[in-house]
């Protein structure tokens, strides 16, 4: 009976401090969202928490939908504050932000994110086009005026120029927003630049022809990735014939086990990307909840200081650490400083 | 007076009436305990728990209305207009809440005493540059109306938490003084607090129903966004699954159901035996020391984190199955495939059948086991005939709840079997489960209103149906086999 | 005993006890089989389980060493405290960034005092030794003692990443040509350091005790936040799953009246078990943050949330468990005159006890592993902050120590691969240590009737 006893005197305690002690308010800036821009926001945060009286941010992962999933769940102090995306907010959630009273939302572009192609580095090296990935990628290519399920099976049936080895592809998966980019500056251009859109629309229609540009075979030679970079980079390790999709960070911190490709001749680096030579690359943002201002501690601060050359200029730790900083950093600066909104 | 103070002091004199009345009894009888009803700590208890239990329950409603009472008193002091945001009126007593500790604290410090304050108010801006000279911080601007409603907000929180103290402590001597009071010889003490007990038991089964409905509530909704969006026929009957981006996805159900059903029945068909044997060992042949060590050895199994799984079979047995066994059977060459994450699995959920079955067997009564071996069976045809037909319910639980476990994991499915989704019966192609697509689907990139996106709420739901199902059936077969002695 | 029995054999089958016929040599040969498929099971697990440990161990052990450089220096007052009032509020203004090139300074001058650079090396390569932690740390320290300021003081400084790899083995003079984050002059003038004894690696404390750190700063990270985390979100699941856990089967198994609506509730309890754990995270996102107005990422809603999670595991073990109790104990003790709830209470849970503790065991290993369900309530974060003390610490942003291995297992620097693996030496050390109490309980409850 004692035991029973027990319980119920452990349990009333535990009830009365969980209502109890929360009465009190959230000190910290709490952000959300892409794990992407994770990292960078990891390391202003840390700074931030260094160099300011403001407690260091929270910084959640879970991607831009749960982020910005959470960031319109309304506005409180158990909502947060920040969402992180590595796309931009679509419509349809901005409704749903604005039915959940979250109106006043800021936009603030942090930089560019790029997009490589990179394989084991003692295995060959590439130097490819959009048009050699849509080859290797494509469910179904023109061969001879009619559509046929791909035939590939090594790199240099693609293209005669790349070396002979099995097609293996390392490309994130659908719940990535990556994907998106991949799909459009890399599937779509090829398939456009190697005549093969054209071709398909004269064969059916123009959308048809399109959704086909950027259906990927289902064959094994191409890998969907649902994890993050390091299970790319763990499964080229498991599978050296493998090339994976990186982001230009993280490639950068693994030059010892990985080797870059070209594309379309120009070799990613942040000066090329910034400079637009290098063609797949996105940018990166997050949105501020206005009415959050003032309210929670050090939250105008924070965003001021993400967004200052001291961080995310071309000289900052996040340049530093593979992040493409915005050309126009000095007007998101002063849209920061505005606190302009949407 | 602190929260933590009236628990204790309830608590205290919850204790007090325990002793009282159990004293009282015995009194009652003039020293004749057989006289009393119930054992004389039955008094004791049925006091306690008059004392205590209502006086805790109305500690915990009255901490949640108190906020909002303090929050709404603040926000008349401010003044703010009709129409002010949740926000708003959060931020306002939060700077309240901060400009009253701060004097709370400069007052117990003797930096301030209680007739300074009043002159800050006619300059209220002095007030944030003389706390900080004592060191005290204050961020906030001090507003004359904030520095009311600050001595609004702590004459409100003294006067509630003194209240509060009153009527806890009021409502646990009275409970107290009543129980005393109905304490007789004749009194059916036993009978009153196992009528107690029982309802907290009964409470705690509710839990487990309650949770159920939360989790379908918490579901049902965003399902039924979903097949407002999305033809309900096409996410059960299709073959493909092919979220895109744009929006003209092919979200089927069944390559994912396949997935699930494939990997789950591959790790149980390794770790059933396994786990199985392990225990039947262990509760019947081991000695005690082997046992002692052997059984906590196994259960760290259930404790290593599934990344380690799901690295291991990502990096070690994937590319052994594909090298020894996939390529030159011609079976392909996927280094990721259901049979790696179906073999990791398997190993993961030992523990839960040869732990909870070992238990199982060594609660089976030794009588049972005599009568065999007197009879002249050997020890392992009284195991199979005599042991594990008494132990049958309880196997068969753990093998329910090792499949649970293999149907919930994710992280070994990702890395050990692929992500896509495929229904093949070759064991040596990557699929995926159910599982895995419900959290990648959470967790990407996709706009949250999509069905992309609310697939996941479907998938959930879907899932939660058919494994209802499954534990129909076990249930039945249980009902069915199921051998009871004595 | 083949030759005693010899003689008898031909006669007649079975004719004497001594011999054996075939029918009992095949039984006892069953009988063999039997143990050693037994054997053969504990082998396979218990191999399975040294092959994952031996991987853990090799991977992580690393972690818990970690590279320091160790100089002495002037700390200059006109660049730290401009204002020469010693007043932490205005030495404030000088941010990391400020300490960082002091403490260069400082090692350019300690490396060529001792005369261990070779010529035409950059103070560049110098200076890119030390992590950006140190500088942090710097400033910390003379915050917090202002009067340091101009005297000489001893330098610990946490080294780069990189070259706390080259001395683990991970970073090689060849692959640091093709990294951007080191060169190899860095690494030569590392190795010199170590010879003058201005470098050396040493056990680690900060690996267990510090917060973690961003992706630039792998060799600060640590695991501070993440094991008081875990260990609040513990503190609730026991004291909420298994008391409720109990209740629950006790009811069920000893006073609930067997029928349909019974049955529903095994079911229903059952089936709770298989639901996913991410499920529980929609969970707690709906009911305890959106409804119940708790905050995100608090140890508090993890607990919550892992308690649902554990109580049907308990449950299940606990009713397996009574319902191995044989029916004699029950009626013996009702014989006497004990009412239902004594001979529940005083006989049967006591037998019940070693397959409850098991449940338990099992359960709380399962929550303490778990990262799923503490995606979606914002558990799986990147705090650097260390929660206050319970019972108010239990509403503070926390991460947990499966997170910490989730998130540095997705992070880019090679260097936060030992990390992970050392967190997660550390996760089984505190699951150790859990278990260990459960298993001396479950031993002294452990008897067979």
């Amino acid at each position: 009976m004692s035991f029973n006893k027990l319980t119920v005197s452990t349990l009333a305690i535990a009830a009365v401090y969980a209502t109890g002690a929360y009465a009190q308010g959230r000190d910290q800036v709490q952000v959300a969202g892409s794990s992407t821009v994770l990292p960078y926001s990891t390391i202003v945060a840390e700074a931030f928490g260094e160099n300011f009286d403001f407690p260091t941010p929270v910084v959640q992962s879970g991607g831009s939908g749960a982020g910005l999933a959470q960031f319109c769940e309304g506005v409180g102090e158990n909502t947060i504050d920040i969402a992180n995306a590595s796309r931009e907010i679509k419509d349809s959630e901005i409704e749903t932000c604005a039915a959940n009273g979250v109106t006043d939302i800021m936009h603030v572009r942090i930089g560019y994110d790029g997009i490589v192609f990179a394989s084991d580095v003692n295995g060959n090296s590439f130097e490819f086009t959009p048009a050699d990935w849509y080859k290797a990628l494509a469910a179904q290519v023109v061969v001879d005026g009619e559509l046929v399920d791909n035939p590939y099976t090594t790199w240099n049936e693609v293209n005669p120029d790349l070396p002979e080895q099995p097609i293996m592809a390392f490309i994130p998966g659908t719940k990535h927003g990556t994907r998106e980019v991949f799909e459009e500056k890399v599937l779509a251009a090829g398939c456009e630049e190697s005549g093969a859109l054209e071709e398909m629309t004269a064969m059916s229609d123009e959308d048809t022809a399109e959704a086909a540009c950027v259906a990927v075979r289902t064959d094994g030679r191409s890998v969907d990735i649902d994890g993050d970079y390091t299970e790319t980079l763990a499964r080229i390790q498991s599978d050296p014939n493998g090339i994976g999709v990186f982001g230009l960070s993280f490639y950068e911190n693994n030059t010892n086990s990985l080797q870059v490709a070209t594309m379309s001749g120009v070799e990613p680096s942040t000066e090329t990307i910034a400079s637009g030579e290098y063609p797949v690359s996105r940018p990166l943002q997050f949105y501020v909840k206005k009415a959050h201002i003032g309210v929670v501690p050090g939250l105008k601060e924070f965003v001021t200081f993400f967004v200052s050359d001291d961080m995310a200029g071309p000289n900052g730790p996040l340049a530093a650490y593979g992040l493409v900083s915005d050309p126009e950093l000095a007007q998101t600066q002063a849209a920061v400083e505005a606190e302009e909104t949407m | 007076m602190s929260v933590l103070w009236i628990t204790l002091i309830v608590l205290a004199i919850a204790a007090i009436a325990y002793g009282v009345s159990r004293r009282k009894a015995i009194e009652e009888t003039k020293g004749d305990v057989r006289r009393l009803h119930s054992l004389p700590s039955y008094y004791g208890w049925f006091s306690f728990i008059s004392s205590a239990v209502p006086a805790f329950l109305v500690l915990l409603v009255w901490l949640v209305i108190q906020p909002m009472i303090i929050g709404n008193r603040v926000n008349d002091a401010l003044q703010l207009p009709e129409d002010a945001t949740i926000v708003q009126g959060m931020a306002a007593t939060r700077d309240a809440r901060a400009v009253s500790v701060a004097l709370d604290e400069a007052l117990s410090r003797g930096v301030l005493q209680q007739g300074d304050i009043a002159q800050f108010a006619a300059d209220p801006a002095s007030l944030g540059p003389a706390l900080r000279d004592a060191d005290i911080e204050l961020s906030v601007i001090v507003t004359p109306q904030l520095l009311d409603a600050a001595r609004v907000y702590s004459s409100t929180v003294s006067m509630l938490n003194t209240l509060m103290a009153i009527v806890v402590i009021g409502i646990a001597i009275v409970g107290a003084g009543y129980a005393i009071r109905r304490i007789t010889p004749d009194f059916r003490a036993r009978n009153v607090v196992e009528r107690m007990v029982m309802l907290l038991l009964i409470g705690a089964s509710v839990i487990a129903i309650l949770t159920t409905i939360a989790i379908v509530l918490s579901m049902v909704f965003e399902t039924v966004n979903f097949f407002r969006q999305y033809p309900w026929t096409e996410f059960f009957f299709s073959f493909t699954w092919a979220p895109v981006f744009q929006g003209i996805s092919q979200l089927g159900l069944l390559p994912l159901l396949w997935g699930t059903l494939y990997i789950s029945a591959i790790a149980l068909a390794v770790a059933v035996p396994i786990g199985l044997f392990s225990a039947i060992y262990l509760a019947e042949y081991a000695s005690k020391s082997v046992r002692s060590v052997a059984k906590p050895l196994i259960e760290i199994l259930a404790g290593i984190p599934t990344i380690v799984y799901g690295l291991f079979a990502l990096i070690t047995v994937g590319p052994l199955l594909r090298d020894w066994i996939a390529q030159p059977l011609g079976l392909g060459s996927s280094g990721s495939s259901v049979a790696t994450a179906g073999l990791v699995m398997g190993i993961m959920i030992i523990p839960f059948i040869s732990s909870l079955s070992d238990d199982i067997i060594n609660a089976v009564p030794q009588s049972l086991r005599d009568g065999s071996l007197g009879l002249g069976a050997t020890r392992s045809e009284t195991i199979r005939q005599v042991v594990l037909p008494a132990a049958l319910p309880g196997i068969v639980g753990a093998v329910l709840l090792a499949a649970s476990r293999a149907i919930g994991e994710t992280m070994i499915v990702v890395l050990g079997a692929g992500a896509a989704a495929r229904i093949s019966g070759n064991p040596f192609e990557a699929m995926t489960t159910i599982t895995v697509k419900i959290v990648s689907q959470l967790t990407g990139d996709t706009d949250f209103n999509s069905p992309e996106t609310l697939v996941a709420f479907a998938l959930g739901l879907t899932l939660f149906v058919i494994t209802l199902t499954l534990n129909i059936f076990a249930l039945y077969i249980v009902r069915k086999y199921r051998e009871q002695y004595e | 005993m083949t030759d005693i029995s010899a003689s008898p054999a031909g006669k007649s089958k079975g004719s004497s006890l001594l011999e054996l016929d075939s029918r009992t040599r095949r039984r006892n040969a069953a009988e063999r089989r039997f143990q050693i498929y037994g054997i053969v099971a504990i082998a396979i697990a218990l191999a399975a389980l040294l092959m994952l440990l031996v991987s853990i161990f090799s991977g992580g052990s690393s972690a818990f060493r970690q590279t320091f450089a160790t100089f002495d220096m002037t700390l200059p007052a006109e660049q730290l405290d401009p204002e020469g009032n010693r007043d932490p509020a205005e030495m404030a203004r000088v941010t990391t960034i400020g300490y960082q090139n002091v403490l260069r300074a400082g090692l350019v001058a300690a490396v060529r005092d001792a005369g261990i650079v070779p010529d035409g090396v950059a103070d560049a390569d110098i200076t890119g030794i030390l992590s950006p932690e140190a500088a942090a740390d710097l400033r910390n320290r003379v915050l917090a003692n202002p009067d340091l300021i101009g005297t000489t003081v001893d330098i610990d400084a946490l080294v780069h990443g990189r070259i706390d790899g080259y001395f683990k083995g991970r970073v090689t003079m060849e692959s640091a040509v093709r990294d951007a984050n080191i060169t190899p002059e860095r690494l030569q003038i590392a190795e010199a350091m170590v010879e003058n004894g201005l470098m050396s690696t040493r056990f680690n404390w900060g690996f267990v005790t510090k917060p973690d750190a961003s992706d630039q700063r792998p060799e600060a990270a640590g695991l501070g936040v993440a094991l008081l985390g875990s260990l609040y979100m513990m503190l609730v699941v026991l004291v909420l799953a298994v008391p409720i856990g109990v209740a629950a089967s006790i009811y069920l198994e000893e006073f609930a009246p067997k029928n349909r609506f019974t049955d529903v509730i095994e079911v229903n309890i059952s089936n709770l078990a298989a639901v996913p754990s991410i499920v529980f995270g929609i969970l707690g996102l709906a009911i305890f943050i959106n409804f119940a107005h708790l905050p995100q990422s608090a140890p508090i809603v993890g607990g919550l949330v892992l308690t649902l999670m554990t109580v049907p595991t308990i449950i299940i073990s606990t009713r397996a468990s009574l319902r191995a109790v044989p029916p004699s104990i029950r009626d013996a003790a009702l014989g006497v005159g004990a009412s239902r709830m004594q001979s529940v209470f005083h006989h049967v849970l006591p037998l019940a006890m070693p397959g409850i503790l098991t449940g338990t065991i099992i359960g709380l290993a399962q929550a303490l592993g778990e990262t799923a369900p503490l995606l979606l309530i914002g558990m799986v974060a990147f705090v650097r902050d260390y929660p206050d003390a319970p019972p108010e610490g239990l509403f503070d942003p926390a991460s947990a120590l499966p997170v910490q291995v989730y998130n540095w297992t997705q992070r880019a620097d090679p260097a936060f691969v030992e990390r992970a693996s050392g967190a997660i030496i550390v996760l089984l050390a505190f699951l150790l240590v859990m278990n260990a109490i459960a298993i001396i309980l479950r031993r002294r409850f452990e008897r067979r009737w």
